[in-house]
């Protein structure tokens, strides 16, 4: 990757979904996979480029820098991109092979989202993270509102309300820093006055926005009631861009707009705060779990409560807090895929993620069973898993603290985890033991039932692949964990110090 | 000076009032209000001393700063569309309001 080539991540994609609406319907579908494991492949070239600390940069239109709108990618850029571009093509590729994709405008809209994503990852620019956020949004209330229940339209509009209304408090914040700093470009904003009180309001506007768009406890309520109503697949696609880019958002913003000066491994009162909210997050997005009885409306909370662990690191703010945070975005974007691609896989066969519909599917589903076993020791943090090192990493970062009360911290990684652990194996005990489903009571209500299924009925090895192939990578990260620690590392080194970032944007 | 700060505080308040009523066509026209705020706030933060239009042959510190409008500009845009989504969300899967006060007096299809 060239610094030339940095716009291309966003064109592709969006020139790609322009022609898929025009192409028929089986091309378009292939052309959704194709599509992000280029941009993964790209991805995979940034983090080549940026590993010996250099920053590419692209003033796009040739504008003075400083003027420019400026592409910029380091090396957590470019982890991101490969991470989320990856997990895009496996989820794609499930729609490919449930038909899922033969909605009409699926894989265009899917491949738009894509754009949006790589828009907001790449941009060194605080109005135009807000642009790429919307272009990242509204191909995704066409998603939520054409696939899933008939829920979808009530909840399309739950979605679509909340995000405009963030959206909206996230503009007057990008509106707030222009008017004090006179200044959008975060690499100016580096060098802005960052003890001016309203500097530090408007900047907190922003990280408010983000908030509500990351999930994070009190700002979490949509997020559990709004994606179980859509379907599977796309519950997948949007656990793996939309709250991850937020927290990306909330990282980079942090480090380079407010100069890391919040959360900087002191123990200050904002620290506090911080880990505070951050291990609320975890602890209700444990347990919230226990309340559910549906397979996703289950894994919706454990997604708010990865927010919390991940956002842990940028609220300990060291630089093993930061690589920990990191760490443990990239496992729970692979996990959460394989859980919910596991998920779409039992709802394509059995029409229902609804524990009282399922039953007894570890005998029938010998290799789904060990998929999601897997998955879930992985989302608790059990070893052979991403999840172990994942979550050593979180509570060796919180044992850095200076301070006594890190031991609080750390038991409470430990209960909030536990609240996981029972979440999961609920999960496990009311769909994949119990007696077989043909034992089960008919539901009525005219609704398939289970026993309305033939005896010899099961879910395809095509669709049980996405879901593993996540797995694996899930696993891989045990095996090698090192070389992605190294990644992160490097990606927390360029937010600690973030002079060759503005030295590269500002020239 | 204080003309503006008054007009994003009616805004908003409004905006808020009818986002918290129940009925998504309600809610819209909060959303449309608070957009209007977050867009006057984005004009403000540029033109507060307010400057000739940068057309002519003015010099630079004497042209208004024309990146408030761009920002406001693509921002208009951006409500527009999803205000349109929204309103054809409420018109979609039935009734608008998730439950109705009995006599509010309201027709059931309004």
């Amino acid at each position: 990757m060239t610094d030339a080539m940095l716009p291309l991540l966003v064109v592709v994609p969006l020139l790609a979904a322009a022609v898929g609406v025009a192409l028929p319907a089986r091309v378009t579908g292939v052309l959704s996979v194709v599509v992000p494991l280029a941009t993964a492949l790209g991805g995979l070239g940034l983090l080549v480029a940026t590993s010996d600390g250099k920053v590419l940069v692209q003033q796009v239109g040739g504008v003075v820098p400083g003027i420019a709108i400026p592409m910029v990618a380091d090396t957590l850029t470019g982890l991101l991109v490969l991470v989320t571009s990856l997990t895009t093509a496996v989820v794609l590729a499930f729609t490919v092979l449930n038909r899922e994709s033969r909605l009409r405008f699926f894989p265009s809209l899917a491949l738009m989202l894509l754009a949006g994503v790589n828009g907001a990852l790449l941009t060194g620019d605080l109005f135009n993270l807000f642009v790429f956020i919307e272009v990242m949004l509204l191909p995704s209330y066409a998603l939520i509102a054409m696939t899933g229940t008939w829920r979808r339209l009530g909840i399309g509009r739950l979605f679509v309300v909340v995000n405009l209304l963030t959206s909206t408090i996230l503009l007057v914040g990008v509106g707030l820093v222009y008017g004090v700093a006179g200044s959008v470009n975060m690499s100016v904003l580096n060098g802005a006055d960052h003890d001016d009180p309203r500097y530090r309001v408007a900047v907190g506007l922003v990280m408010l926005a983000l908030g509500v768009k990351a999930a994070v406890v009190p700002l979490h309520g949509w997020l559990p009631r709004a994606y179980p109503a859509t379907s599977a697949s796309v519950m997948a696609l949007f656990s793996a861009l939309h709250t991850k880019v937020a927290i990306y958002a909330l990282y980079r913003v942090h480090q380079v707009v407010l100069g890391g000066d919040l959360f900087s491994g002191a123990t200050s009162g904002w620290t506090w705060l911080g880990i505070a909210v951050v291990c609320t997050t975890m602890v209700v997005g444990g347990y919230g779990s226990l309340g559910e009885k549906m397979i996703r409306r289950n894994l919706s909370w454990q997604m708010v409560a990865g927010v919390g662990y991940i956002l842990l690191g940028l609220a300990i703010g060291t630089r093993l807090g930061l690589a920990a945070g990191l760490f443990y975005m990239v496992h729970h974007i692979l996990v959460m895929g394989a859980l919910l691609l596991g998920s779409a896989a039992i709802e394509h066969v059995y029409k229902s993620h609804d524990f009282t519909r399922l039953s007894g599917l570890m005998r029938r589903e010998p290799v789904l069973a060990v998929v999601m076993a897997l998955a879930m020791l992985s989302l608790v943090g059990f070893p052979p898993s991403s999840g172990f090192f994942a979550k050593v990493g979180i509570v060796r970062a919180a044992a850095g603290l200076d301070d006594p009360a890190r031991v609080v911290v750390m038991v409470v990684i430990v209960v909030a985890s536990l609240g996981s652990l029972v979440a999961m194996l609920r999960l496990w005990r009311d769909v994949f033991w119990g007696p077989p489903m043909e034992d089960l009571p008919s539901a009525g209500h005219g609704e398939p039932c289970p026993t309305d299924f033939a005896v010899g009925t099961r879910a395809p090895r095509r669709l049980v692949v996405p879901a593993a192939v996540l797995l694996v990578a899930s696993l891989a990260l045990f095996v090698v964990p090192g070389e992605v620690w190294e990644v992160t590392g490097r990606a927390a080194d360029g937010l600690l110090d973030v002079s060759a970032y503005t030295r590269a944007v500002l020239g | 000076m204080t003309f503006l700060p008054i007009t994003v505080a009616v805004l908003v308040a409004g905006g808020v009032y009818l986002l918290l009523q129940p009925g998504m066509v309600r809610i819209i026209f909060g959303i449309t209000l608070l957009s209007h705020a977050a867009n006057v706030v984005l004009l403000a933060a540029g033109v507060s001393a307010w400057r000739a239009e940068p057309l002519d042959t003015h010099a630079g510190d004497e042209v208004a700063d024309p990146l408030p409008m761009a920002f406001v500009l693509t921002a208009i845009v951006i409500t527009l569309a999803v205000t349109v989504l929204m309103l054809a969300m409420a018109r979609l899967g039935g009734d608008d309001d998730t439950y109705r006060i009995p006599d509010s007096g309201e027709e059931r299809h309004a």
